[in-house]
């Protein structure tokens, strides 16, 4: 992967959600720490898959980088431009590249649109405004719906009926069908295939395979099920508590789990196979996954992890090379270079509120 | 586009055929389903025409006020002429009894007493009606002269009183036969100088002193203390602002009035000889060509043979009428101030809902301050302040209205905000107003007609609320809320004209509610059994 | 892996249908779903949204919601009673007590205004003579069993206090607070992440284990089945389409559907550059069925036949039962071909 083109650089992204107090004025009391400080380059035509429990900011990732929330430090760098300080011209001309697939096929189509108008709202949003390579008429626009349903495999007689007459599986193609409208070069996969049953969710895993050999498109692909992780990413990135905990190939990954968190998750998956399924060891995490409102100047594993060590509580541990593109942020391997060194420096609104607290505490 | 649909068939790998049915579609078929809701949606519907068409019925004038026919009961055989016999009869029993001509049993004299202590006019009425009859017919019983000759007299007229209604008057004039309403007001001028004998510039003067003089009793019944110098300045300045032409069009409705009487009198000879000689039969419609060029077209019908199905009020007008009439008000009110109050409340609640952080705190706080003030007398403030007009009123109540849609329509669109589709289009860089109008509103659209459907009656009350207590419509315009608050004084001696109106209303408000309810089921079935 | 051949029949299910009546039409949600469950046993029931595996077991409890759904035919016999035919009452003392249920979502299965003391002390004087006190320290004692740290404190808490796992612990607790015989687990772990699901099922496990309570297993996972089911029943479109232990099942899936069904699973050790084996098509509406096998049109291996009359149950091995007609002779498939033709006709 060395040598292929960096398309999107994600650079110590922070999403804090400012928390806010009851009271006749809202007060920010303090701040939701979704993604705390991640950075992780994308390469040209791969696919890069975030895994974590649910909680540990893999959906706020994706959607910082599509701007959906202006994210609180950090940049996305995307051809060259950084998306977050992007004026809005800018970043619309550069969002038609950035398009995404929703989780549930039920919420993610307007229900009161038909198949044809939801496949067509993006390309009518850049129609309009003229920042597409020419201006569509109303039968180009057609005959565009009929190729994109045909790609995502869906009976082209159903051009006019309502998302509520489709399975689930019918629902996720017209999501991805709608991704697909502007050409993008990266597709945001917001666990396409969790709210599918199994037989569906390799249909569409087989879909999205197939368009990204077809179209070259990059994908960065969330999911929660570590099997299709597995089987539709080149790297993986797995996080908790909104860092990163471990970044490798994919292969390398699940043969070579480094990271304690890693482990666990990968023990705790249940395999469908019965004789394996009894002889394995399983590694059962104690506890929940902890709320992200506080700052953490430990390794945020370290309340649930089985391997942790006096050091772990002192600092956030940096990102180590383990060689082969595989790095990891854990103490275990300080014997290691450093990839990336940790930073929690506190952001601006923290350092207001922190401000704040200590005057109230000398008063 | 969806109306102009390829039927197209598809199938499943059942080779059973799948029909394509939008949410809407769904919901009519759910609504149909109802047979409450349909009721009362036909009701609704059979009103609103009833009302719409209100001039193309055969019913009398609403503002129509025969003096004599005041107060006569509904009734569906009688005619008006009947009515007024029989409740002068009863009057005159009722003398008789009190001068002891007219004898009952020592039972029924003290029941009369009692009802007369207890002021139940209607029953004591019945009771020596019925009584005087028997007697009468009996020959137990005689009225006096002077009684014999009131009756007679009364018969009389309604045998011979009639009424004469002026469809068209028109004039050959330079020629050609031209409706006086069609003609100019040089020439109406003309014309009304040549049919008094005067001069046109002596006419023109006192035309235009006429509409001075109606004028200054316009501005003196607005504001009282006009006195003096002040009334003469304010006159002046208003009579600019019509300019000439505005004055012109007053005196041109003066001179044609001023014709129409002319031509009717000219006319009533000729009727009257036709009477005499007995050979008009009613009703009659003709045409008189009179002496002084004059063509005049009229209807000529017995006064005393109008039948009031709902009766009449105390002024003598038709109740029927005056409800139909009523309704439209009634109807109007309900659907303009719903409608108004439904765009400050979508613009104001999906902004809010929408942009959210300080825009909505501060909006929403006016929402509370709004609704912090008591609305009423908010209402009548504003009726004090810009007169009591029905276009007022309807202002003043969509003013006030506004504030619970734009609530609903931001609790809306704030769980909408969040839906994935909305984040879908957000993530295709569609705008503010794209995502409001393409997916907001279209999605909340449902729940807001269900609410206004259910606010509809709440309208038509508020308004009847206002008119009941003297502060919404005013006369001779009706609406049902007026016509009960007239008919409350006069509640114990005419329940009828309390009661018609407010079945009438009732009914209406009920099928109102029904249809809201069953489109709130259909358009979201989860609801159902929870509100 | 033990065989439950031996030990006493709980509960038997034979032929349960229980339709929905809809705008539409009549809903078949289960359609002749037959099964038993021996004590001590766990059955899995597994198919996707859809096919009937959670009406079946609302079913079992009578806890359908009627109108728009009824019963319409079978017998379920707990320990040789037929639920279906007892009353209100009667019902209730089997419902909670011998039978119990856990759901899906433990955020609402649970009454967020009452303590979970009061909840679980409910539940347990409603079956059990008991005083307050005694119910309360079996409460207690049930939140140890299934893990509440400091279970004598916590049990005063109100539910948003636990986070996800551990409510689906406190239900866990509550259902097996009267001793009941089965557990109905209605997709327990569906709404947990994959460590906190880990946690829940090795719970289930071996509290189950320990109170000998046999469970019926409900969900679309094939791996949570794998590790934890002794037999598994495959169900599709109302029906269930095969049932064996679960060893069987997974080393020889009899029906093309099972065999889909586990290809499709996305395995952590396969090849990354393989394409998924997949279903095609989509499950299909149960309103109106044609009589044929409802899987014809995703099948990969279909005959005439399939598309004109449904297969008949055939044992296949020992405790493996398919509803397939490949498992059928060449005799029987054709006598059903022309017996559906002169149907037909």
């Amino acid at each position: 992967m060395e040598n292929k083109e960096v398309i999107l650089s994600v650079k110590n992204l922070r999403q804090h959600f400012p928390i806010d107090g009851g009271g006749l004025f809202k007060k920010t009391i303090g701040y939701i720490r979704a993604v705390d400080g991640i950075s992780f380059d994308v390469y040209k035509g791969e696919t890069v898959g975030i895994v974590g429990e649910s909680g540990c900011g893999k959906s706020t990732t994706v959607r910082s980088i599509a701007q959906l929330y202006k994210p609180t430090t950090g940049q996305v760098i995307f051809h060259g431009v950084d998306l977050c300080t992007a004026d809005k011209d800018t970043l619309l001309k550069e969002r038609r590249n950035i398009q995404m697939i929703f989780q549930d096929p039920y919420a993610s189509l307007d229900p009161r649109m038909t198949v044809r108008n939801i496949i067509l709202e993006p390309l009518r949003i850049y129609n309009k405004r003229n920042l597409l390579d020419k201006n569509y008429t109303e039968e180009e626009l057609d005959e565009k719906v009929k190729d994109l349903m045909e790609k995502v495999g869906i009976n082209k007689a159903f051009v006019n009926r309502y998302p509520h007459e489709f399975s689930g599986g019918q629902r996720q193609r017209i999501g991805i069908a709608r991704a697909l409208a502007l050409n993008p070069e990266i597709i945001l996969a917001d666990e396409p295939v969790s709210a599918l049953d199994v037989s569906i969710q390799a249909q569409i895993l087989n879909l999205i395979s197939d368009i990204q050999k077809e179209m070259g498109v990059t994908f960065i692909f969330i999911a929660h099920d570590l099997g299709v992780i597995q089987h539709i990413s080149h790297r993986v990135i797995v996080m908790y508590l909104g860092k990163i905990m471990e970044i490798s190939s994919s292969d390398e990954l699940y043969s070579n789990p480094l990271h304690p968190y890693t482990q666990a998750l990968l023990s705790a998956a249940p395999i469908p196979d019965p004789k394996l399924e009894r002889t394995r060891q399983r590694i059962v995490l104690e506890g929940d996954v902890p709320s992200p409102d506080k700052e953490r100047h430990c390794c945020y594993f370290y309340d649930r992890c089985s391997k942790r060590m006096d050091k772990c509580a002192c600092a956030v541990p940096p990102m180590f090379d383990c060689g082969n593109n595989h790095h990891v942020a854990c103490f275990l391997y300080d014997d290691k270079p450093v990839a990336e060194p940790a930073d929690d420096t506190p952001t601006e609104g923290e350092l207001k509120l922190r401000k704040k607290t200590e005057n109230k505490a000398e008063n | 586009m969806a109306l102009f649909r390829k039927k197209e068939i598809a199938t499943n790998e059942f080779n059973q055929v799948i029909v394509g049915t939008s949410l809407t579609k769904e919901a009519w078929k759910r609504l149909k389903k109802n047979k409450l809701a349909v009721v009362g949606g036909v009701i609704v519907i059979i009103y609103t025409l009833i009302a719409l068409c209100a001039s193309l019925l055969p019913i009398y004038p609403y503002d129509e006020a025969i003096t004599v026919h005041r107060n006569l009961r509904p009734s569906l055989t009688k005619t008006a002429g009947d009515l007024m016999l029989e409740q002068e009869m009863k009057n005159l029993f009722f003398q008789a009894w009190r001068q002891g001509r007219l004898e009952l049993s020592d039972e029924e004299d003290a029941q009369i007493e009692a009802w007369v202590m207890e002021s139940k006019t209607n029953q004591v009425w019945d009771l020596v009606y019925a009584r005087g009859m028997e007697a009468l017919e009996a020959g137990s019983f005689e009225w006096n002269s002077s009684e014999q000759s009131r009756i007679d007299r009364m018969l009389n007229n309604i045998e011979t009183e009639t009424q004469i209604t002026i469809d068209k008057v028109s004039v050959v004039y330079e020629g050609k036969t031209m409706n006086i309403e069609d003609m100019s007001y040089e020439e109406l001028r003309g014309l009304y100088a040549s049919l008094l004998g005067v001069d046109e510039n002596t006419l023109e003067e006192s035309l235009v002193n006429e509409v001075r003089s109606a004028v200054s009793n316009e501005l003196r019944s607005k504001d009282s203390t006009l006195s003096g110098e002040d009334l003469d300045s304010s006159v002046e300045m208003e009579m600019d602002a019509l300019g000439e032409d505005g004055i012109h069009d007053r005196a041109s409705t003066n001179i044609i009035g001023y014709i129409e009487q002319i031509a009717q009198r000219s006319a009533n000879s000729d009727i009257q000889a036709m009477i005499d000689s007995g050979s008009m039969t009613f009703p009659y419609e003709g045409t008189f060509d009179l002496s002084n060029g004059l063509h005049v077209e009229l209807e000529v019908t017995k006064m005393h043979e109008r039948r009031y199905i709902f009766g009449t009020d105390y002024l003598g007008r038709d109740l029927l009428s005056r409800i139909i009439y009523g309704s439209q008000v009634s109807i109007a009110v309900g659907i303009v101030g719903t409608v108004t109050s439904i765009f400050i409340g979508i613009l104001v609640g999906s902004l809010a809902g929408y942009l959210g952080g300080k825009v909505d705190y501060y909006l929403m706080r006016f929402v509370d301050i709004m609704y912090g003030l008591p609305y009423m007398l908010l209402v009548i403030i504003c009726m004090a302040i810009f007169g009591r007009q029905i276009v007022n009123l309807f202002f003043a109540l969509a003013l006030v209205s506004w504030l619970t849609i734009a609530r609903m329509v931001r609790g809306q669109i704030m769980s909408l905000k969040n839906q994935e589709y909305v984040e879908a289009a957000r993530s295709m860089g569609a705008g503010t107003m794209h995502i409001i109008f393409k997916h907001m509103i279209p999605n909340s659209l449902s729940i807001i007609i269900v609410y206004s459907t259910i606010r509809i009656p709440a309208f038509i009350m508020q308004e009847s609320f206002l008119s009941f207590l003297g502060l919404g419509v005013q006369a001779p315009y009706a609406s049902w809320g007026s016509l009960i608050g007239d008919a409350v004084s006069s509640m114990a001696l005419y329940p009828y004209k309390l009661i018609i109106p407010s079945i009438v209303m009732v009914i209406f408000l009920f099928s109102m509610n029904f249809l809201g309810d069953g489109l709130r089921d259909a358009f979201d079935p989860q609801t159902k059994n929870q509100l | 892996m033990s065989s439950f051949k031996d030990a006493n029949v709980l509960l038997e299910v034979k032929d349960l249908r229980t339709h929905f009546k809809t705008d539409n039409g009549i809903l078949k949600a289960v359609d002749g779903v037959s099964f038993t469950v021996h004590e001590g046993e766990t059955v899995g029931l597994v198919g996707e949204s859809g096919c009937g595996k959670s009406v079946t077991n609302l079913s079992i409890m009578r806890l359908v919601p009627s109108p728009p759904g009824k019963i319409v035919g079978g017998e379920v016999l707990y320990r040789g009673t037929d639920i279906m035919k007892l009353s209100e009452k009667e019902l209730r003392n089997i419902r909670g007590n011998k039978i119990s249920m856990i759901f899906q979502d433990p955020m609402t299965s649970l009454n967020p205004y009452l303590r979970i003391s009061t909840q679980m002390i409910e539940t347990i004087r409603l079956h059990q003579n008991m005083t307050k006190q005694e119910a309360r320290e079996r409460a207690i004692t049930m939140l140890k069993l299934v893990g509440i740290p400091s279970a004598e404190s916590r049990i005063d808490c109100y539910p948003h206090q636990f986070s996800g796992g551990m409510r689906q612990r406190v239900m866990i607790a509550m259902a097996l607070s009267c001793n009941a015989d089965l557990l109905i687990a209605d997709e327990p772990t569906t709404a947990l992440d994959v460590t906190i699901q880990a946690q829940i099922l090795e719970l289930i496990k071996k509290i189950t284990e320990q109170l000998k309570t046999a469970v019926i297993l409900i969900t679309h996972d094939l791996g949570v089945v794998a590790g934890m089911c002794d037999k598994v029943c495959v169900m599709y479109a109302g029906r269930i389409v095969e049932s064996a232990l679960t060893d069987d099942l997974y080393a020889s899936p009899a029906h093309p559907y099972t065999k889909g069904l586990i290809a499709s699973v996305p395995k952590m050790d396969g090849n990354r550059e393989e394409r998924l084996f997949s279903i095609e098509g989509q499950p299909p509406n149960v309103i109106d069925l044609p009589p044929c096998c409802p899987f014809h049109p995703r099948c990969n291996r279909t005959c005439e036949v399939c598309r004109h009359a449904y297969p008949p149950v055939k044992q296949v091995g020992e405790d493996h039962y398919v509803a397939c007609w490949l498992a059928c002779s060449e005799e029987e498939r054709k006598g059903a071909l022309e017996g559906a033709e002169n149907n037909g006709k």
